[in-house]
């Protein structure tokens, strides 16, 4: 085998051992084998020769509980990195993130008004609710989009200041509504936090088409985003449409975290701290660092994931806070070793 | 026959032209150089011959067609514009250079041999060859421009613009920028540069064309261009007319 080739064939190999491990793993143990073997059951084919020896209570929690979540895990974390690439990307600055245009305050409003006062109590089973969330992710990126243009064209600071306005904006409605509908405030209070408890094949399957077609279109963007970077005169000079490249790359990415958000609320960090990380390891050629940071992100929150459904059983710790907790140490690492990297 | 020619070209951001009425023409294997004061238009009109912006009036040829009838992809193959100003996000010298045969290779292929071996010629040229696995971003400010021009290089189009190449370059690495766009134009391309050093232009164009508040003032080789009575009326200041002992170019010094 090449070696580009093994190398994906391990991160992959990587990928399904991290997934079959925090299948197995949390309140009810079920041994590797076993998850294993019911997955394996699930094939076409081959399926039906594997001998069941597993209970049928384990088998609902591994098909019905973890497997979903444990995907959505690695598909929210993959598409929240890859889309932190192409808004560090597009908007010139490895500090950005995906949520740096409104995509965060945006579903988070949509969801304060699903929760407070369109949704009854106890929301986790109502599939609208990522509906409401990833209105208003689209509807404040516009604003945002509509608001950072000068003459006509987007301009990457217009864009920032743009988005934290509008941001700053959304966050204060969304305290506002909290205040006056404080007795649903630990349902939005989690959601703002960002969490992967009770999500099911539903969520999975909103976000998924989301979150791979985007990643599609962004491979097929990369090569463009790679000579965007050098500023838009020289892109122009080497053949590319700046301003659509531009367009393109941010509505992309506004999808792919988008619908990520709006099934697991704001889980921050990931989107900003995985590329960052990846660029300062392997440069910033877009289209190997956004397959890297994919499969990494991936990895990263399901790590996350387990570890707040694990670490303080039967209690669960939001994975938003352990993304922060693992995120701030890290970033101060980096800052500390890569200070003279973007010269 | 002219590689590119302006003819009648105005163009304005606002209301108010930045570039007025300015007709030139530029011929293969001529090194020219765009001088002025600051605000003369010297980069809009670089980014005029680019393509970058369009003019309001008047039109912009390359090969004798209008400008306007080149798609994006096909003036990349033509025309380099090294813009003032660039972005170093970490990627390698090599890949920096990389980056100027991207027209010539499709958005998910890979850089051919042939490719390669032009952007290891360009990275030869400019002495930068041994930086290949350098972060540009960790470069010094001589050695980024070099990677600049090498890029441009790498492009291997018939015409190179550059805007303002050798500020913030010291005197050695100046004069090098000027002598290998020099040789650029010998080998049959049509350099045009921004340079605020009159020394520079002096030095080293075949041709100049001065610019003041928007308008060609005046164009021609630098010995008959360079007299004190054009250096006061567009600069505003009052040069002797010196020139260089052994080259005879006019020298501007106060």
């Amino acid at each position: 085998m090449s070696r580009p080739l093994r190398r994906w064939a391990g991160a992959l190999l990587i990928v399904f051992a991290a997934a079959v491990a925090a299948t197995a793993l949390g309140s009810v143990r079920v041994n590797v084998r076993d998850v294993l073997a019911i997955l394996a059951s699930r094939l076409p084919w081959v399926g039906s020769l594997i001998p069941r020896t597993w209970s049928a209570a384990h088998q609902a929690i591994v098909l019905q509980i973890r497997l979903p979540r444990v995907l959505l895990a690695l598909v929210v974390g993959g598409g929240l990195s890859a889309s932190g690439v192409l808004f560090q990307g597009s908007l010139r600055n490895p500090l950005a993130d995906p949520y740096i245009i409104g995509v965060s305050s945006g579903a988070s409003l949509g969801a304060a008004v699903a929760l407070l006062l369109v949704i009854p109590k106890g929301w986790a089973g109502y599939a609208s609710l990522p509906l409401f969330a990833f209105a208003g992710a689209v509807l404040a990126t516009l604003t945002v989009a509509r608001l950072g243009q000068r003459r006509g064209r987007l301009e990457p600071t217009s864009l920032l200041l743009a988005g934290v306005a509008v941001g700053a904006f959304l966050t204060a409605v969304v305290s506002a509504l909290m205040v006056l509908r404080i007795e649903n405030l630990q349902d939005v209070y989690l959601w703002l936090m960002g969490s992967l408890s009770g999500r099911t094949w539903v969520h999975l399957s909103m976000a998924a088409p989301y979150v791979f077609s985007g990643l599609l279109l962004a491979l097929w963007l990369a090569k463009d985003l790679n000579i965007y970077l050098l500023g838009e005169e020289a892109a122009h000079s080497l053949g590319v449409d700046v301003q659509r490249v531009q367009r393109l790359v941010l509505i992309i990415g506004s999808l792919m975290a988008a619908a990520c958000v709006s099934v697991t609320g704001v889980i921050g960090f990931v989107g900003l701290m995985v590329p960052h990380a990846l660029r300062l390891l392997l440069g910033a050629e877009n289209r190997r660092l956004i397959l890297h940071s994919f499969w990494v992100g991936a990895v990263f929150l399901l790590a996350a994931d387990t570890l707040a459904r694990s670490a303080f059983a039967p209690l669960e710790v939001p994975v938003g806070i352990v993304t922060a907790f693992v995120g701030g140490p890290f970033f101060i690492y980096l800052l500390k070793r890569g200070s003279s990297f973007y010269g | 026959m002219d590689k590119m020619r302006l003819e009648n070209v105005t163009f304005a951001y606002g209301a108010e032209p930045v570039v007025h009425g300015v007709s030139l023409s530029m011929k293969p294997g001529h090194f020219y150089g765009v001088v002025g004061p600051n605000g003369a238009g010297k980069s809009t009109l670089l980014k005029l011959l680019d393509g970058f912006i369009r003019p309001r009036e008047g039109t912009v040829y390359l090969d004798g067609k209008d400008l306007r009838t080149f798609s994006l992809a096909r003036l990349a193959r033509e025309i380099a514009l090294i813009p003032q100003s660039s972005y170093y996000f970490p990627f390698t010298v090599e890949e920096m250079v990389m980056l100027g045969r991207a027209p010539f290779y499709s958005r998910l292929g890979t850089p051919s041999a042939r490719d390669r071996e032009i952007v290891r010629a360009s990275m030869e040229i400019t002495g930068i060859a041994h930086l290949a696995g350098r972060l540009a971003s960790s470069l010094s400010g001589g050695e980024r421009q070099r990677v600049t021009i090498a890029r441009a290089f790498a492009q291997e189009t018939k015409v190179l613009l550059l805007d303002e190449p050798t500020t913030h370059l010291d005197l050695e690495h100046q004069i090098n920028t000027c002598r290998l766009l020099q040789r650029k134009s010998r080998e049959g391309v049509t350099v045009a540069a921004v340079l605020h050093d009159l020394n520079l232009a002096a030095s080293f164009c075949d041709h100049v064309f001065v610019l003041a508040e928007g308008r060609l003032r005046e164009e021609g080789p630098p010995e008959e261009v360079f007299k004190p009575e054009l250096i006061a009326e567009v600069f505003r200041v009052t040069v002797p007319p010196l020139h260089h002992p052994l080259t005879g170019r006019p020298i501007i010094a106060p």
